[in-house]
């Protein structure tokens, strides 16, 4: 994890997560994520487009072109209802699965 | 939902595939502006900020190929660019691929043209409601008129009986019944021009209710159309008839057509594929109530109670009823019928005889078929050769397919190496063995209709109408699809496993074809295991082969009993033409002046029936000074002839004298008897001067016995001698010397001095003369004639023999192919040896002796399975045994020969390898 990887299976999670508080572009929400965890993760577009790109299969988010702040064409992506739902779903698991990995380590 | 959002976003991604790319160009593109603006506004230099996105963001060839794998489209697309790759590398093959092609297209196509016929002949259902539902009872298989016997006997049954089991139906839904056979009838049509000559079916009253068959114009025969005899001059047409002859009429219900002179009411034109119960060539063209039995049968008295047996029966289940309980519910029917009809005492022994009467229901949704019964055999054994031919087709192809890959080691192990994952290229290779089955199947539907086509014409002996057809439909398609996936699967598979196995490192290994060529054991372990499965299919397909030939020919070469040249045989029917049982004795004297007189002809005859018939007069016979035994079949045929029948058909009087014109119905009556007869009532050689007495009273005798003819198979070639006696054709008359109804003939044979075939004009023009409206039904030689007994067991020792002699081929072809590939992998081992001072006759034994290594194991394993399957077909073979050893010696030597050549040849190229051009190529 020091080397910038995302846990293994929470990357649609966070970008969820990003994706809840606004729409945004791709590299928006790689640059939230890594100053949101401070630089904890980094997420590069190799694994992020094709993130967003399933996500958007699955009805997750859908997407749009809009002009970006400096006025150029970007590719925006928004939660879905579907996604909202997804989003609550995983954070629960995760809640679960953290509690209950932090109670071995203490044990 | 989602699932719909998928399938509709990735088919416009498939469909715009421009547009997507330039999307995610864009994307990609604005995604690193974002990144550079960002590095840049916290401080870096642009130069820097750039190198440092670039870098971050990686290949975007990379990044864009996992953003399309999101999508099922991307699998899709790789799937056609594999399928494109495939076919290209086929197309560079050109001659492999038509090879191959040709190979599945014959293997698929003969299996497609026999499932084609069993599915019809065996498979198929009547096109009526619940076919399954329907019980035969009795496989009512045999058709005629049966007197003097008990009911059920041979599943014939009398009008009285059928009745009564009509109206109370017991433990089934309905019981119906129909005539035996279908009366052939003349046909008047008003307005129409000459009279046709069809085929009628008699039914009951319920025989479209119980059998549930929907008319398609009008109504069908209901119970109340068979009210009392001669009154419900009603009847239903085929399509067939109402096409042809009715000129497919829209307006045909209610008209009337003449049949045997009878006016008769059109009623009904029943559907294209309903035949009846009949699944047969030349089904039934109308049915008439049996109420009417007197005026198409042109025969009185077929009603009256226990008269006679002519009737076949069926029945409808009800779900409720058990099968036992309606099998006993029937034999106890049968069983008080015959005790009803008994005198007042009945000795025990013939009461327990009545208690063991029975008929076996038999499945009746798929009707009767004679050529089931006839061919059922012989399709099935097909069936099971033509899949062991697909079999080795499908091996061949294996080794070529494993071959090619074994050849594009070192493509693959790059392909490995770039990072190509190892499923995609084993799914490639599979393609190709798809790609090629499925080529090989669409050209196979071609070579299974032409087979087909060809096979039920050979199956028809000439019929005018079938109920068979070539053309495929959904069944046939989805069948041959299926095989052809099949035999991909198969023979993609061992190619697959080895690409599979493939690894990556022999890219980098200079010597890679060095290292796959000495491959050793392990590496030609396919193929030599293929080559030895086509040997030991190849052993079985011959063994069978010759065990039918040989069949056949014992069958052909016995001595029948009679002169199988010269003699035509011509079928005839006075009463068609409208005779009248008087008119018959002059009618029959005057055929015979007129045909004696025909150039070229030696002598002619009148009889019933052929020297070799399917169905026969038959009695039972009281030999006075003869006790028989309890239940002893006293049984004979009876045959009616005239004059000069034994110097026609060169059966060879043993003793006494042959029948003559002399015997007339003025003179004692006489009967010529066979040898089993004179050895079985006469043991004592004294049977000339003794008399015997007929169970028919028409016939009833007493006739003295004044020769013994030779035997004869009259029931075909693979019967056993059946008891005749011969009655002269002129003394089957009434006590005036008039003709009765067995006066009647319907044979004329003819002694021919040259090619009998050349006098069928002669003989029309001669009958013609006689009377113009007498028809001739059927005009045969007699080797046609007997023929048509061997027809099955031609059909499969030809088609045997034709896919053993394509499974050898193919075989040969695999071992060919295996071998030359084996002597251009080892060209430098050879070239090595060669150098070393091998000589050109050990490197072709070193060769040769793979190979003979490989026929060696495939006989080892085949013979067994061979003599396996020989014992499976015993009951197919006529006085031979499976294990017949001359037929096992020409089949091991047969296989020998032509393994030795396939091998021979790669094996002389490899001692031609010179030793310095091989040593060079590395």
């Amino acid at each position: 994890m020091g080397n910038g990887d995302v846990v293994q299976g929470t990357l649609e999670m966070l970008i969820l997560k990003t994706l809840a508080l606004e729409p945004m572009h791709g590299y928006g929400v790689a640059l939230r994520i890594e100053q949101v965890s401070r630089g904890v993760f980094r997420v590069n577009p190799g694994s992020l487009l094709p993130a967003l790109a399933r996500m958007e299969r699955a009805g997750r988010v859908k997407s749009e072109w809009r002009a970006s702040e400096n006025n150029r064409r970007a590719k925006y992506y928004m939660l879905t209802a579907r996604g909202r739902k997804a989003l609550a779903d995983e954070r629960a698991t995760w809640d679960r699965q953290t509690a209950a990995i932090a109670r071995i380590l203490e044990a | 939902m989602s699932f719909w959002r998928s399938l509709n976003s990735g088919f416009r991604s498939l469909m715009h595939s421009k547009r997507t790319e330039r999307e995610l160009d864009e994307e990609l593109q604005a995604f690193h502006d974002a990144s550079v603006g960002e590095k840049m506004r916290q401080g870096m230099p642009a130069d820097a900020a750039e190198r440092a996105a670039r870098i971050e963001m990686g290949s975007r060839n990379a990044v864009k190929h996992h953003v399309r794998s999101a999508g099922w489209e991307s699998w899709v697309e790789s799937f056609l660019s594999d399928l494109r790759l495939s076919l290209r590398g086929l197309m560079r093959s050109p001659g492999f691929t038509l090879i191959a092609v040709l190979s599945l297209a014959l293997g698929i196509g003969a299996n497609t043209a026999i499932f084609t016929l069993i599915k019809q002949v065996l498979l198929q259902s009547l096109p009526v409601y619940k076919p399954q539902q329907l019980v035969l009872f009795g496989k009512s298989l045999s058709n005629g008129i049966l007197g003097g016997v008990d009911v059920g006997t041979y599943d014939q049954y009398t009008y009285d009986f059928a009745l009564q089991l009509e109206r109370h139906p017991g433990p089934f839904a309905g019981v119906a019944s129909y005539s035996s056979f279908p009366p052939e009838v003349s046909v008047r049509v008003p307005g129409a021009g000459a009279a046709e000559q069809v085929t009628t079916s008699l039914v009951s009253g319920n025989f479209f209710g119980v059998l549930g068959a929907e008319p398609m114009i009008g109504r069908t025969i209901t119970p109340s159309d068979a009210s009392a005899p001669g009154q419900n001059a009603v009847v239903v047409v085929s399509h067939h008839f109402w096409q042809k002859v009715l000129s497919s009429d829209p307006a045909i219900v209610g008209r009337t057509i003449n049949i045997n002179s009878t006016p008769f009411t059109v009623i009904g034109v029943m559907p294209e594929r309903f035949h009846g119960m009949s699944r047969d060539f030349d089904p039934p063209d109308l049915w008439a109530p049996l109420t009417m039995a007197e005026a198409i049968m042109m025969q009185p008295g077929m009603l009256a109670p226990r008269s006679f047996y002519f009737l076949h029966m069926f029945a409808r289940t009800s779900p409720q009823s058990s099968v036992a309980a309606d099998q006993q519910w029937l034999d106890t029917q049968i069983r008080n019928y015959v005790l009803a009809g008994e005198g007042k005492t009945i000795t025990p022994e013939r009461r327990a005889e009545i208690g063991r009467l029975t008929d076996k229901l038999a499945p009746g949704g798929s009707g009767v078929s004679h050529i089931g019964d006839k061919y059922g055999t012989s399709l099935n054994i097909l069936m099971a050769v033509v899949g062991i031919v697909l079999l080795i087709a499908c091996a061949n192809l294996a080794n070529f397919l494993l071959a090619r890959a074994v050849m594009r080691q070192r493509e693959i192990a790059t392909r490995l190496a770039l990072g190509s994952s190892r499923a995609r290229i084993v799914r490639q290779s599979f393609m190709e063995a798809i790609l090629l089955s499925l080529a090989g199947g669409a050209c196979g539907l071609a070579v299974a209709f032409a087979a087909t086509r060809t096979l039920i014409a050979f199956v028809a002996e000439g019929a005018t109408y079938s109920p068979l057809s070539a053309r495929p439909d959904a069944t046939t398609l989805l069948f041959t699809l299926g095989v052809s996936l099949l035999a991909g699967a198969l023979f993609g598979l061992a190619p697959a496993l080895h690409v599979g196995r493939s690894s990556a490192r022999l890219a980098s290994n200079a010597n890679a074809r060095t290292a796959s060529g000495a491959g050793g054991r392990k590496g030609r372990f396919w193929p030599n295991a293929l080559v030895t499965v086509q040997i030991m299919l190849s052993v079985l397909l011959l063994v069978g082969a010759g065990l039918f030939l040989r069949t056949l020919e014992k069958l052909q070469d016995q001595n029948l009993g009679f002169n199988q040249t010269h003699l035509l045989i011509a079928g005839f029917d006075p009463h068609l033409a409208g005779y009248t049982p008087e008119q018959v004795p002059a009618l029959n004297q005057r055929l015979i002046d007129r045909l004696s007189a025909i150039p070229g002809v030696q002598s002619v005859a009148l009889s019933a029936v052929p020297p070799m018939s399917q169905g026969a007069w038959h009695s039972s016979l009281t030999i006075p000074g003869y006790t028989p035994a309890p239940r002893e079949d006293m049984g004979s045929v009876l045959e009616r002839v005239s004059g000069r029948y034994f110097e026609t058909t060169g059966i060879p009087i043993v003793a006494g004298r042959a029948i003559a014109p002399a015997d007339h119905a003025g003179t004692a009556k006489v009967a010529v008897i066979n040898e089993v007869i004179a050895k079985k009532y006469f043991p004592h050689g004294d049977a000339i001067g003794r008399t015997l007495k007929i169970g028919i009273d028409s016939v009833a005798g007493p006739w003295r016995i004044v020769g013994v003819a030779q035997n004869t198979k009259f029931f075909g070639p693979r019967e056993k001698p059946s008891p005749i006696v011969y009655l002269p054709l002129a003394q089957i008359v009434g006590k005036n010397g008039e003709g009765i109804g067995d006066s009647f003939a319907y044979t004329m044979l003819l002694r021919t001095k040259r090619d009998p075939a050349g006098s069928i004009a002669d003989l029309r023009r001669a009958v013609a003369s006689v009377d113009p409206n007498l028809p001739l039904l059927q005009i045969r030689t007699i080797q046609e004639q007997v023929e048509t007994f061997v027809s099955h067991e031609t059909l499969i020792s030809r088609l045997t023999t034709a896919f053993s002699a394509l499974a050898l081929l193919l075989a040969c072809i695999g071992l060919y192919g295996v071998m030359s590939f084996g002597v251009l992998r080892r060209q430098n081992e050879i070239g090595v040896r060669i150098a070393l001072g091998a000589t050109q006759g050990g490197v072709q034994w070193m060769v040769l002796r793979e190979s003979l290594w490989l026929l060696a194991l495939g006989l080892v394993l085949g013979l067994p399975v061979a003599l396996g399957a020989a014992n499976a077909v015993r009951s197919q073979l006529y006085e031979m045994s499976p294990f017949d050893p001359s037929i096992l010696a020409v089949a091991v030597l047969v296989i020998a020969a032509v393994t030795a050549l396939a091998a021979w040849l790669p094996a002389r190229r490899a001692a031609m390898v010179d030793p310095v051009v091989s040593l060079r190529c590395e």
